[in-house]
């Protein structure tokens, strides 16, 4: 072979191969395909309350047919603009709900009532509910998203997949499973055996709470305003009935005895135990696990990075002060209650009290 | 020389592997978020202060959204800290001040030292708040993004908070999708994997935050350093506070559109990264502070990130002259592989990275331009080695730094 000719097809052999992958880049490079900038939310911020909010505008247009219903007593049915069917409600014991008493069947409709709404056990509602009374739900329904313009009421073993928020208060019974975001403008009320992910109201109950269900002002959250903090490196104890006059920053487990005052944020790189009737007044963070004993009152922020364990009696933030209360996985029992959020990002689970 | 060959391979090989290690555990490893479910609280009064030298084309964007974002109205204050300006941003502030009685404060400096660290400094006499947000003119803030910023400050630990940057005009160029794709790796892979880890997430100067009382302890702003963000990141580090990186918190920015404009943008970043080499290097790793071990080994890495450049243009010369040299064959073929070893692993680990990036965050076709990375690759590898020359040649003529401010390219409203 000519030695120009084979190194002309070496250079270009190796050409060829240098600018094989530059193929799919040239081709995007000109198409601009995938060339929009990544996807930033700017319009809105992760509220609770966006999925019902967008789900209320969304039936706006049947706002028409739930007036003529409610004043006429009747009944309609028809599909929305895009598509979805819809049964709109305008008496509580409506013919049509004969359809929906049936037993262990799926109602792929979207069901709009301007009245109480009253659903039987044992069924499966797979598109959204709206419901401008109340609402109250039979035991072991299955439900997607439930928007109530006054209390929300769910039986016995039910379980909701998406969303649910109530105007008035909402209240789980006995074994409910709460998949998505569950809201309430007055009240969110559980029972023993449900299992939770995101809740917010201004109140939320685990149980029957007990004792003082209302903080007084004067303790109020000092968050992150709190200038002073104490460092320590390694495993640290604060006494029982010990007044701590500053924030505190452990670089390692923390044991909170009981009756102990922590007049700032407290935060712990390792595990955190409170015991009963520890008070803290700002943020209480910790990096691991963290247990809450009985009747403390904890006024900002709780964050713990692996699981959280509260128990009864225990109260977050103040109904002037609201706060959240967040972990992957927290365990609550019977007799708490926080003002604001609780949220667990991936399992919350109610339990009896010990 | 061999010698001096095989411990740049050994560092570069230490590189290679801290990519690896960040880049895999973003994708399989326990995912830090933990202040982001923090969407109810008794919030703090946050001071915002706005960086803008010249800002005509952008300043209104930034003030706009920042009057939109959903924190209370009340216990916010904007303060856009104009440093000298000579075109319309004086104007234009002036005018939102008097649109926004009490939520937006004006500060315009027209003497003083050049940087956006002296001008910080000059501006923190107007800040009473614990809490206190920085942007740059340039960026976008979301609704929720003030909350976001302001959360991790619960935690007492936390001297510094970091957000996540999006480029708006990604799209525009091959220069505006190649800054697209690092900065998806930078802050999608690099940062939220030091924050997984809980190493060093650095501190960024915008779409940012810091503790008052933190900085307070560490001096204040440093207006000497040409990167006030590094030099936060290590005086919070070596004095006990962390700094937390939020990749849930984005934000729009606008990145260079012309390369020169990008060289003098990196030339920059790589100078003050230097400094803060120079200046915090040593004591992080050796000194006694409040680190722990591996934040003083993954802040030593991260220091050294810019001066990898001129290493590895020092290794590429090495290699080959060994090579041509003819040192014992044994060498000259461990040299070569040497060399092989870095083009093939040292690359693809960053850019391994970047197509993670990619992927996690959900785009499709973009992660094809990763070929194209060689490009800025090269135009870095030279503009940070140049820097770092011309920072010893500073050094040793005793010429001082000076601020060079990126250039905006978003039309004037």
């Amino acid at each position: 072979m000519n030695p120009y000719l084979a190194v002309a097809a070496l250079v270009f052999m190796v050409s060829l191969m240098f600018m094989l992958p530059l193929v799919p880049a040239l081709l995007e490079l000109r198409r601009k395909s995938d060339a929009l900038p990544l996807n930033v939310v700017q319009q809105h911020a992760g509220e609770i309350r966006h999925f019902a909010n967008s789900f209320r505008t969304y039936i706006h247009g049947l706002e028409a047919i739930l007036q003529h219903c409610v004043a006429s007593g009747s009944t309609a049915t028809g599909a929305l603009p895009d598509g979805e069917e819809y049964v709109v409600l305008g008496r509580a014991d409506e013919p049509l709900l004969l359809a929906l008493e049936e037993r262990d069947t799926i109602h792929p409709v979207l069901i709009a009532a301007g009245v109480d709404l009253v659903v039987p056990p044992e069924a499966t509602f797979s598109r959204d509910i709206y419901a401008g009374g109340q609402f109250i739900g039979g035991e072991k329904n299955n439900y997607r998203a439930i928007l109530g313009e006054k209390n929300v009421h769910l039986g016995v073993s039910s379980r909701v997949m998406r969303w649910v928020h109530a105007v008035g208060q909402f209240t789980a019974d006995l074994g409910c499973k709460l998949y998505g975001r569950v809201s309430s403008d007055s009240l969110i009320r559980l029972h023993a055996e449900c299992s939770f992910l995101r809740l917010n109201a201004p109140r939320v109950e685990i149980g029957h709470a007990t004792g003082n269900s209302n903080p007084t002002p004067a303790e109020a959250s000092n968050g992150p305003g709190t200038p002073s903090r104490f460092l320590h490196d390694g495993d640290f104890e604060v006494k029982a009935g010990e007044v701590f006059g500053s924030g505190m920053v452990i670089r390692g487990n923390l044991h909170i005895r009981s009756g102990a005052r922590i007049c700032g944020s407290v935060k712990s790189t390792q595990d955190l135990v409170l015991e009963d009737g520890v008070a803290v007044e700002g943020s209480l963070i910790g990096a691991r696990r963290m247990f809450i004993g009985p009747n403390c009152t904890i006024h900002g922020p709780v964050v713990a990075e692996r699981e959280l364990s509260i128990a009864a009696g225990t109260r977050f933030g103040t109904l002037d002060h609201p706060t959240t209360v967040s972990a992957p996985r927290i365990e609550v029992e019977e007799g708490v209650v926080a003002f604001g959020t609780l949220w667990a990002r991936e399992y919350g689970q109610v339990v009896a009290s010990r | 020389m061999i010698y001096v060959l095989y411990s740049i391979v050994l560092v570069i090989c230490v590189y290679t592997g801290r990519h690896y290690w960040f880049t895999l555990n973003r994708l399989f490893g326990f995912q830090r978020h933990p202040y982001i479910d923090i969407d109810t609280a008794d919030w703090p009064p946050v001071t915002v202060l706005v960086a803008a030298h010249n800002e005509e084309k952008v300043i209104a964007n930034i003030l706009d959204a920042l009057m939109t974002v959903k924190y209370p109205a009340d216990k916010m204050l904007v303060i856009p800290v104009n440093d000298r300006s000579t075109d319309r941003t004086r104007e234009i502030i002036d005018k939102f001040v008097e649109d926004f009685p009490g939520r937006i404060q004006s500060f315009h400096r027209i003497e003083g030292k050049g940087g956006k660290a002296a001008a910080l400094k000059d501006a923190m006499e107007l800040v009473t708040t614990e809490v206190i947000l920085i942007f740059d003119a340039d960026y976008i803030p979301g609704a929720g993004l003030i909350k976001q910023l302001v959360a991790p400050f619960f935690d007492l630990e936390v001297g510094g908070v970091m957000g996540r940057v999006v480029p708006l005009n990604a799209g525009t160029n091959l220069l505006t999708r190649l800054l697209d794709l690092e900065r998806s790796g930078g802050y999608q892979v690099d940062q939220q994997a030091r924050m997984n880890l809980r190493l060093v997430p650095q501190h960024g100067g915008t779409v940012a935050g810091v503790r008052l009382s933190a900085l307070r302890e560490i001096g204040g702003w440093n207006e000497n350093s040409l990167t006030e963000d590094t030099d936060l990141t290590y005086r919070l580090l070596l004095n006990g506070w962390k700094t937390v990186y939020q990749n849930r918190s984005e934000c729009y920015e606008e990145v260079p559109e012309v390369w020169p404009v990008r060289i003098k943008q990196i030339m920059r970043w790589a100078k003050g990264h230097n400094q803060a080499m120079v200046t915090y290097g040593l004591h992080l790793l050796l000194g006694k502070h409040r680190a722990t071990l591996r934040e003083r080994i993954d802040g030593t890495l991260l220091l050294g990130v810019y001066a990898m450049a001129p290493i590895t243009l020092l290794g590429w010369a090495l290699a080959l002259g060994v090579f041509y040299e003819g040192v014992a064959p044994l060498h000259g073929v461990i040299a070569l592989l040497s060399l092989t070893a870095y083009a093939a692993l040292g690359n693809l680990a960053a850019f391994f990275e970047i197509a993670a990036a990619a992927r996690l965050d959900g785009t499709r076709k973009r992660v094809c331009l990763l070929p194209f990375l060689i490009l800025g690759f090269s135009v870095s590898i030279f503009s940070v080695s140049r820097a770092a020359f011309s920072q010893v040649s500073d050094l040793i003529t005793g010429a001082e730094f000076h601020w060079d401010k990126t250039e905006r390219f978003r039309k004037v409203l």
